[in-house]
């Protein structure tokens, strides 16, 4: 385990130098943000001054230097834009992403989990069928279509929530259900692979004739057999909810990380897209590294010395 | 039935106290409306006046803080902190303030919170994109506590239409706090107080009730952030906002099925055009030019896509501008003749031509204009990157450059000089034409500081253009803005938003 975790760590470490170098290198092969901060018709000596003032024109390996120089003492930098500590911006943003992706998540796994086992254990009936079109739906509707779908009717015609922003609780329902819809999708077909494949294996049959209910089969032991492929998208679909809160962000509004990336990348505002790149592989690594975690306590048989 | 009556009559008196209840809580009817919520594309990108140049930041901030000079709605420069101005000599201004103006922390506004502004913006270290359009004044000094010199390099024409975007803040305040603190707690002397920032959500403003001028109807103001035009549109209907910016002829369309709701409109300063590169490929040659300005047909893509709010334009001006001159006819739509006009050239169905342009601007105009020069045999074919790509391209070399763009241009300053210079003058990254003759009116028009004697320049600077089409004109454009039935506002010519120029009718 110590060992596994040491190892998980350095891998961690070079995969998060690697993709700060490569986003930090790959936004400035497109120019630096100079021309988008000033008015039409600058001349081309106030470009200069303020490009020389900005440092985009000095050697590129040298403010890469600079960059790790600073992240080396957790220091993020300055907004080129706003002109304000990046770490600031973000701390204001990340708690709208997570509180979003929470409801999103809410949503997917309450809806997506149970809908995936009833189809399985009511495979051919029209109760499988009604929810798997509930499931093409999910899967099927771009979130930049179905946001705004739900904003016409649940805010403009009914006139029940509100069409965008931050107004309390009743805020997150419409964009945690338009981020949910697709995750909630992915649930319910893993989930009904999952518990199908595990219906078949002779430890059911067993179990059933020692004479358990069909109930208590599924409870106790499918589900758990079962598991494995469910942690293992788990991990990856909360990567994806806080990848796909880009577009829902934008369409409600909600001021979260990926509107900010998306204005960021826009703006060339570099410190804060490095910052945020920065954020979201810490996530994933960290959310793949629970994941592993996870399988060997829903299966012992898994051991991590193991796989290390 | 007693039981009936006197339920009945209960019910009666509780409607009278609502009733009784709403007309004393809602009071004048014209002071109904408590709070303003206004719907931005995105958050100001910061809040201090001197650090950035975009819309969604000059919409609030303007709100907070007192420009030197203003125009009023009909677009006339007219005083603000400066009450007087005179001619001392041809490069020096002597500006005569108001003496009672107050910051919002009761402090006084005097000469050296301005010379304080001036040498702010100015100061190359301090790093500000607006440096540019103050850049010609080279001192600033205060004479007296309500009397400011500045002095320009050389007779400067367009300084007062300059200083309509100078706000002035408080040398005092922003001194002690510092730079990074004033733009987190901005403190002006305009109409409008700062209150707080909920960042990518909401700024919000609170009427000063101690402004000089004249005072907002409204006691907040609350400027949101809303990417998406559909959602600002689902916000406007909704009743969550009062006013939305930028939406299209489309969306306008839709809001006036909508009783609740009505489309403001203006024709702006701004200009849509077609430049042209007239120093290298194939629209170097004077008969592709003016093929390509008889192929496009504006009016149609006025009443096909603009649903007939812009205006056709036939010189790179829009009325509103100084140096404006009536009576050009530009290159009417005559397919047949660019037809002729390509045949002389020599150019066929092979001749590469490339379109560069980014989704910033309107890919449906873009389109139309492709799909115009086609149909006259111009191999037309578009390329697109994002929009700070577009703009290096625009500004590169003529080698480059490749052979058009379309674009918009406004400086914000309703003067000739700041259109004209950049696109047609050749020492400018913009221009993608070299003329001696033009540079020549350009010059002599930017040194003189006589309207009379200026128009007479820029009328020569039209008829140049006219005749050798480093760009074809197409039209003035609209701002369209969404706002509730009762709001009452007059969206101006530069893009502006003044909330103490609001008002209500229930």
């Amino acid at each position: 385990m110590g060992r596994f975790l040491l190892k998980r760590l350095v891998q961690s470490a070079i995969a998060i130098l690697g993709t700060v170098t490569l986003i930090f290198f790959i936004q400035r092969l497109a120019g630096d943000p100079t021309l988008l901060m000033l008015p039409e018709g600058a001349t081309r000596e106030d470009i200069e001054i303020l490009r020389h003032q900005l440092g985009f024109d000095r050697p590129l390996i040298v403010q890469y230097l600079e960059y790790i120089a600073q992240l080396a003492h957790f220091d993020l930098g300055q907004s080129l834009v706003q002109r304000v500590p990046v770490a600031d911006i973000i701390a204001a943003r990340l708690p709208y992403t997570l509180c979003l992706a929470a409801g999103a998540l809410l949503v997917a796994v309450g809806v997506g989990l149970p809908a995936g086992i009833l189809m399985a254990v009511r495979r051919g009936s029209a109760l499988e069928r009604a929810l798997m079109a509930l499931v093409l739906v999910g899967q099927s509707m771009p979130t930049f279509w179905s946001g705004i779908l739900l904003i016409m009717l649940f805010a403009v015609t009914l006139g029940i929530m509100p069409s965008s922003g931050v107004d309390g609780v009743r805020s997150v329902v419409l964009p945690a259900i338009a981020l949910g819809a697709l995750t909630m999708a992915t649930y319910a077909r893993v989930a009904r692979t999952a518990v199908l494949e595990e219906l078949e294996r002779d430890y059911v049959s067993t179990a059933r004739a020692k004479g358990l209910s069909f109930r208590r089969v599924v409870t106790r032991h499918i589900l758990r057999n079962a598991a494995t492929p469910i942690i293992t998208i788990s991990a990856l679909e909360i990567a994806n909810l806080l990848a796909g809160a880009v577009i829902v962000e934008t369409v409600f509004a909600w001021p979260g990380l990926g509107q900010l990336a998306v204005q960021s990348i826009a703006a060339r505002d570099f410190p804060i897209v490095q910052a945020i790149v920065l954020l979201s592989a810490f996530v994933s690594i960290a959310l793949n590294l629970v994941a592993d975690l996870l399988y060997s306590v829903v299966d012992p048989r898994i051991r991590l010395e193991g796989r290390a | 039935m007693g039981k009936m009556q006197r339920r009945t009559r209960l019910r009666l008196l509780g409607l009278g106290i609502l009733g009784l209840a709403a007309t004393v809580l809602a009071g004048p009817a014209n002071a109904a409306k408590d709070v303003l919520v206004i719907d931005l594309v995105q958050e100001p990108s910061s809040l201090d006046p001197h650090v950035q140049w975009n819309p969604d930041s000059y919409f609030v901030y303007r709100n907070i803080f007192d420009n030197m000079l203003t125009r009023d709605n009909d677009g006339k420069i007219v005083p603000q902190v400066a009450a007087a101005w005179r001619q001392v000599d041809d490069s020096t201004t002597e500006f005569t303030l108001r003496g009672d103006i107050k910051f919002h922390d009761g402090s006084a506004l005097t000469a050296d919170d301005v010379v304080f502004s001036v040498k702010r913006i100015t100061d190359a270290a301090f790093k500000s994109p607006q440096r540019d359009q103050f850049n010609k004044i080279v001192d600033a000094t205060a004479v007296s506590p309500t009397v400011v010199r500045l002095k320009t390099e050389g007779p400067y024409p367009v300084l007062l239409a300059q200083l309509t975007k100078l706000s002035i803040v408080p040398k005092a305040y922003v001194t002690q706090v510092g730079n990074e603190r004033f733009n987190q707690a901005p403190l002006g002397s305009g109409p409008y107080k700062f209150i707080s920032i909920q960042r990518g959500v909401k700024t919000t403003l609170a009427r000063n009730d101690a402004y000089w001028g004249d005072k907002g109807l409204f006691a907040t103001a609350e400027f949101h952030a809303v990417p998406d035009p559909a959602t600002r549109v689902a916000d406007l209907r909704s009743g969550k906002a009062d006013l939305i910016v930028t939406i299209n002829a489309d969306i306008a369309d839709e809001l006036k099925k909508d009783g609740k709701v009505k489309v403001l409109s203006v024709l702006s300063e701004r200009v849509a055009y077609f430049h042209l590169n007239s120093l290298a490929g194939p629209t170097k040659d004077l008969k592709v030019r003016r093929a390509i300005a008889h192929a496009i047909d504006r009016q149609g893509i006025i009443d096909g896509l603009m649903h007939g709010y812009d205006k056709p334009a036939t010189i790179m001006l829009a009325p509103v501008h100084v140096g404006y001159v009536e009576g050009f006819k530009g290159h009417a739509y005559d397919p047949a003749k660019a037809k002729a006009l390509l045949k002389e050239a020599g150019i066929t169905p092979q001749t590469p031509f490339t379109l560069f342009t980014a989704p910033t601007f309107d890919q449906r105009v873009v389109q139309a204009i492709q799909q115009m020069l086609i149909d006259v045999g111009i191999n037309a074919t578009i390329t697109t990157s994002d929009f700070a790509g577009w703009l290096k391209r625009a500004q590169s070399s003529p080698a480059e450059f490749g052979e058009m763009t379309f674009s918009r241009w406004s400086c914000g300053c309703q003067d000739a000089d700041g259109v004209l210079f950049p696109l047609y003058h050749s020492s400018s990254q913009w221009a993608k034409s070299n003329d001696p003759a033009m540079d020549k009116e350009l010059e002599a028009a930017r040194a003189s500081l006589d309207p009379a004697v200026r128009l007479a320049h820029y009328r020569r600077v039209h008829e140049i253009a006219e005749a050798t089409v480093p760009l074809v004109p197409l039209y003035q454009v609209a701002i369209l803005y969404g706002a509730r039935k009762e709001l009452r506002w007059t969206p101006t010519p530069n893009e502006s938003f003044f909330i103490n120029r609001v008002g209500w009718q229930d």
